[in-house]
This record gives structure tokens, sequence and C-alpha cells, in this order.
């Protein structure tokens, strides 16, 4: 009975371990495929991204912050470096940059300033409707300038009366002999105070439309919107348009297809950013946090010796990496034109938009009272963390989405195994 | 994807939507529109695996509601871009 029950034990033993051994193969197979994943040149132009934000962002992030604004300097930097036309082909200006890439780029530039990032990412979803969408004339003309950084772009979709609810859009293009008469109002526009052109969507005769706006237009003013709770140097503005002049020339797509093939190119590009940005985000709070741990002493003992504390860097660091996974496959789906590249960047966003939320408020309680002040990074990083969870498409409209996307694909898959068994 | 043929092509598109969509079945001239199966995010996951399934682009000349409305129209619409 006692050797039986010790044969028992020792034969638990070694299928435990057995099993740690496979697990750990597994693991390492996965990290290895990973790591392939990721090439060399994503590493190093990784890297790149991350020196240029060390030396030409994070020093700066807090003034902007303060003053709610960048130095023009700064724009004209990321254009002459072709981050402001990164995922634009060569042919236009750009770099071609593929999706992983860009991806890495906005990482980098969540980490030092999550309202510079948002110049990335309005410049693409803008760049990249009118790569889809553009007829061949508009991208010979607003491509490259685009591209080079010559000219910001802003994507009006929001108003006052329709955030989440875009077939609500009450912006009118009436027809005329030579395009369109503009009225209306679009609200919460990122970097429209330093823009040159707006991709905005309306609605003509009941279609929803989408037409390029030059800012000089006659009838179109500019109102900076000020005193945000983050996100408070991207340049949001409130756009008033008073009987504005629309070349037939300048509608971007067919009229019908502005909320259901133009808006979502945009709109998914703009869910790579943000989630990647809120990546980055989170990667700062994280790493501010573990400095802070290993150097800050309460009696003789450091922060990071603490069980509490440890406990929140350790949600911290693995956020962290669920996240990067999750962002990367997003991306990667997306440079093989795979249809499941929407859902992967709706997942991405919503993980990283509610993860950067939980850790930016860990990385304040980190720091306690000194967390807290505006000399610390960790206070503008979670006032800039919630921003996320409302920026392209809030969390619960990414619940709503993703929720049903699961509950039809579950069905689907029941009606297989139905199809299958009949 | 060579020498497709019409049938195939309803197929394999009824196949995607139905792992999709939560849908007993759709017929061949359903309205994906109209009937509210197409909303403005999958209408763009649908385009995008037309895109890739049958290698063409759906471009900006190609946006025109008869070309998307029903499996009838899809299959058309891949025939005819493809040279069918």
């Amino acid at each position: 009975m006692l050797n039986s029950a010790l044969e028992d034990s020792r034969l638990k033993r070694r299928l435990r371990a057995e099993g740690r051994g496979r697990r750990l193969e597994v693991e390492l197979q996965t990290e290895a495929s990973m790591e392939q994943a990721l090439a060399d040149v994503h590493k190093a132009r990784h890297e790149e991204f991350k020196t240029f934000v060390a030396h030409n962002v994070e020093p700066f992030a807090e003034q902007w912050d303060r003053e709610q604004k960048f130095p023009e300097p700064v724009v004209s930097k990321l254009a002459q470096s072709g981050y402001l036309g990164c995922s634009l082909p060569t042919e236009y200006g750009g770099q071609g940059w593929d999706t992983v890439t860009f991806g890495l780029l906005n990482e980098a530039f969540g980490r030092g300033s999550s309202a510079l990032t948002g110049v990335l990412t309005v410049q693409a979803m803008v760049s990249m409707v009118l790569l889809k969408w553009g007829t061949a004339e508009q991208k010979r003309k607003w491509l490259p300038p685009l591209a080079r950084g010559e000219m910001i772009a802003a994507f009006a979709l929001t108003e006052p009366g329709a955030g989440s609810d875009l077939q609500s859009v009450a912006t009118e293009f009436s027809r005329n002999s030579n395009g369109f008469i503009l009225n209306g109002t679009k609200k919460w526009i990122s970097c429209a105070q330093f823009a040159g052109v707006f991709l905005v969507f309306g609605k003509t005769e009941q279609r929803p439309v989408a037409c390029l706006v030059s800012r000089d237009s006659p009838g179109l003013s500019v109102e900076p919107i000020t005193d945000l709770m983050g996100f408070r140097a991207a340049g949001l503005s409130q756009l008033h348009f008073e009987n504005v002049e629309v070349p037939a020339a300048n509608l971007v797509g067919k009229p019908g297809f502005a909320l259901s093939h133009v808006a979502p190119v945009g709109l998914h590009y703009g869910r790579i950013s943000t989630a990647c940005s809120a990546l980055g985000l989170l990667r700062g709070c994280f790493e501010e946090s573990i400095a802070y741990a290993a150097k800050r002493k309460i009696g003789d003992k450091t922060v990071g010796e603490m069980g509490m504390i440890r406990s929140l860097i350790a949600r911290m660091g693995t956020d962290l990496e669920a996240g990067r996974l999750l962002c990367h496959s997003a991306c990667r789906t997306e440079d093989d034109h795979l249809p499941e590249a929407f859902e992967k960047a709706f997942m991405a966003k919503y993980f990283t938009s509610r993860a950067v939320v939980r850790t930016a408020s860990d990385a304040v309680q980190i720091r306690g009272a000194s967390g807290c002040h505006g000399s610390s990074p960790t206070s503008r990083f979670y006032r800039d963390a919630k921003i996320m969870e409302i920026i392209e498409g809030t969390t619960q409209i990414h619940e709503d989405v993703l929720g049903k996307m699961f509950v039809d694909q579950a069905a689907g898959w029941a009606s297989d195994a139905g199809r299958l068994i009949s | 994807m060579t020498a497709i043929d019409e049938k195939e092509i309803k197929d394999t598109v009824r196949s995607f939507i139905l792992s999709s969509i939560n849908l007993p079945e759709l017929k061949d001239d359903e309205n994906l529109f109209e009937s509210g199966i197409v909303n403005s995010l999958f209408a763009v996951q649908l385009m995008t695996f037309i895109e890739k399934t049958f290698a063409l682009e759906v471009g900006m000349d190609d946006l025109d509601i008869e070309n998307f409305k029903s499996l009838n129209a899809t299959a058309a619409f891949v025939l005819k871009k493809n040279g069918g």
C-alpha cells in the first residue's frame, strides 16, 4: 500500500515535470516564432523610433501638455523623418512601411506623448482613406503633401449630436452646380488647430458622403477646444461650416458609402494607431513604476520589495505583454490583408485602452503624492490614459461590437457543426 | 484562385458570411444590406474577404450597391473583375 502510494506520488511528480517541460518547450517555440515574426528590420526601426522619442519628445512632453500646444518645429521634425507618411507607398512620397512598423512607431511615440501621437493617428486615417477610395487625381494632388508632412490632415466625423451613433450625422452637403454647399458643425476634431485639410463626413440627399475641405475655404472657422483632461496638446477644435463651397472633385468615394466603406477604413487605422499608442503609454507607466520601485526606500526596504507593490507591477508587466501580442496580431493581420484584421484591431484597442487606465492609476498609486504632481510624468499619463477609452470608439462601443461578433461566430460554428452532422 | 465558377464564388462568400453572422441560411438573392445582415464593420470585412479570396481590388469605381447587394450580385462582380 505504502509502496503503491509512493509509486503513485513519483509517477505524478514525473508527469508534472514532463508537463512543465512540454509547456516550457511550447513557450520557447512560441517565443521563437514571435521573435522571428518581429523581424530584425522591425526591431531596428523600433529602436530608431524610441531614440527619436527619447531625444525629441519625452523631454518636452510636459511642457507641451502645460501649454496645450506643440511648437511648429516638432511637427516639421516628424515630417522630415518621414513619419507622417510612413504607411503611404513610395510612389506618393511615403515610406511604404508595413503596418507592424506603423504600430511600432505609434508605440514608441505613445511612450513619449499621447497628444503628439495623435498627429500620426489622424494623418494615417485620412491618408489611408484617400489611398483606398481616392480618385487618381485626388491621390496625385493630396497624397504627396500628406506623405511629406507639408500638410496635416484631420478626420472630421464627430458632431455635437453624433459621436458613437455615426448614422445621426447632421452636417449637410447640398448639391449645387459646382459640387456642394457645406453647412454644419464638427466637434472634438484632433489636430484641427493646425490641419490644412479636413476629411468631412455628412449627408447629401440623405445619403452619407465624405469630402475633402481645405482649411482656407471661405465660411470655415476653427474654434480651438482647450482645458481638456488629457491629450491637451493635440489641437482639438470645433469646426463651423457656413455655406462652404466644396468642389465636386473633392468627393471621396461615392454618395451612400461614406459611413459603410469610407469612414471604416480610416477608423480602422485610427484603432490600430490608438491601440499601439496606448501600449506605449502603458510601457511608460510600467518603466516609470519599476524604476521608482527599485530606488525609492521606505525604512530599510525599497518600494519594490513590498508585496503589495509587486502585485501592481506584476499586473502592469503582464498587461504590457498581452497588449503587445494583441497589437502585433492586429498589425500582422492587416499586413496580410485578412478580414479578421478589423476584429483584431477592435480587440487590441479595447484591451490596451482599458489596461492603460488601470496601469496609469497604479503608476500614480506606486509613487504616492509625488505621482499626483505635475513634476511627475505619471500625472500626465493618468490623464492621457482615460482619453484612450473614449477616442476611436468608446469602450462600450467596442464591447457591443465584440460581444455581438463573438456570439454570432459561436452561432456560426454551431450551425456548421449542425450542417456537418446532418 | 483560377477558373472559379459562379456557384463556387457564392458558396465561398456564403460560408464566410454564415461563419460571421448569426443566420440560419442565406439565399442567393437575399439583399444583404436591406435585411441588415451587413453593418458598417462587416461591410469592410466582407470587402476585404472578397479582395483577398478572389485576388482583386475593390476601388472607388466599384462602390455600387448593385455589386454587393446579394450573393448573386457579388458573384457577378467577382467574375466581371476577374475578366469572366
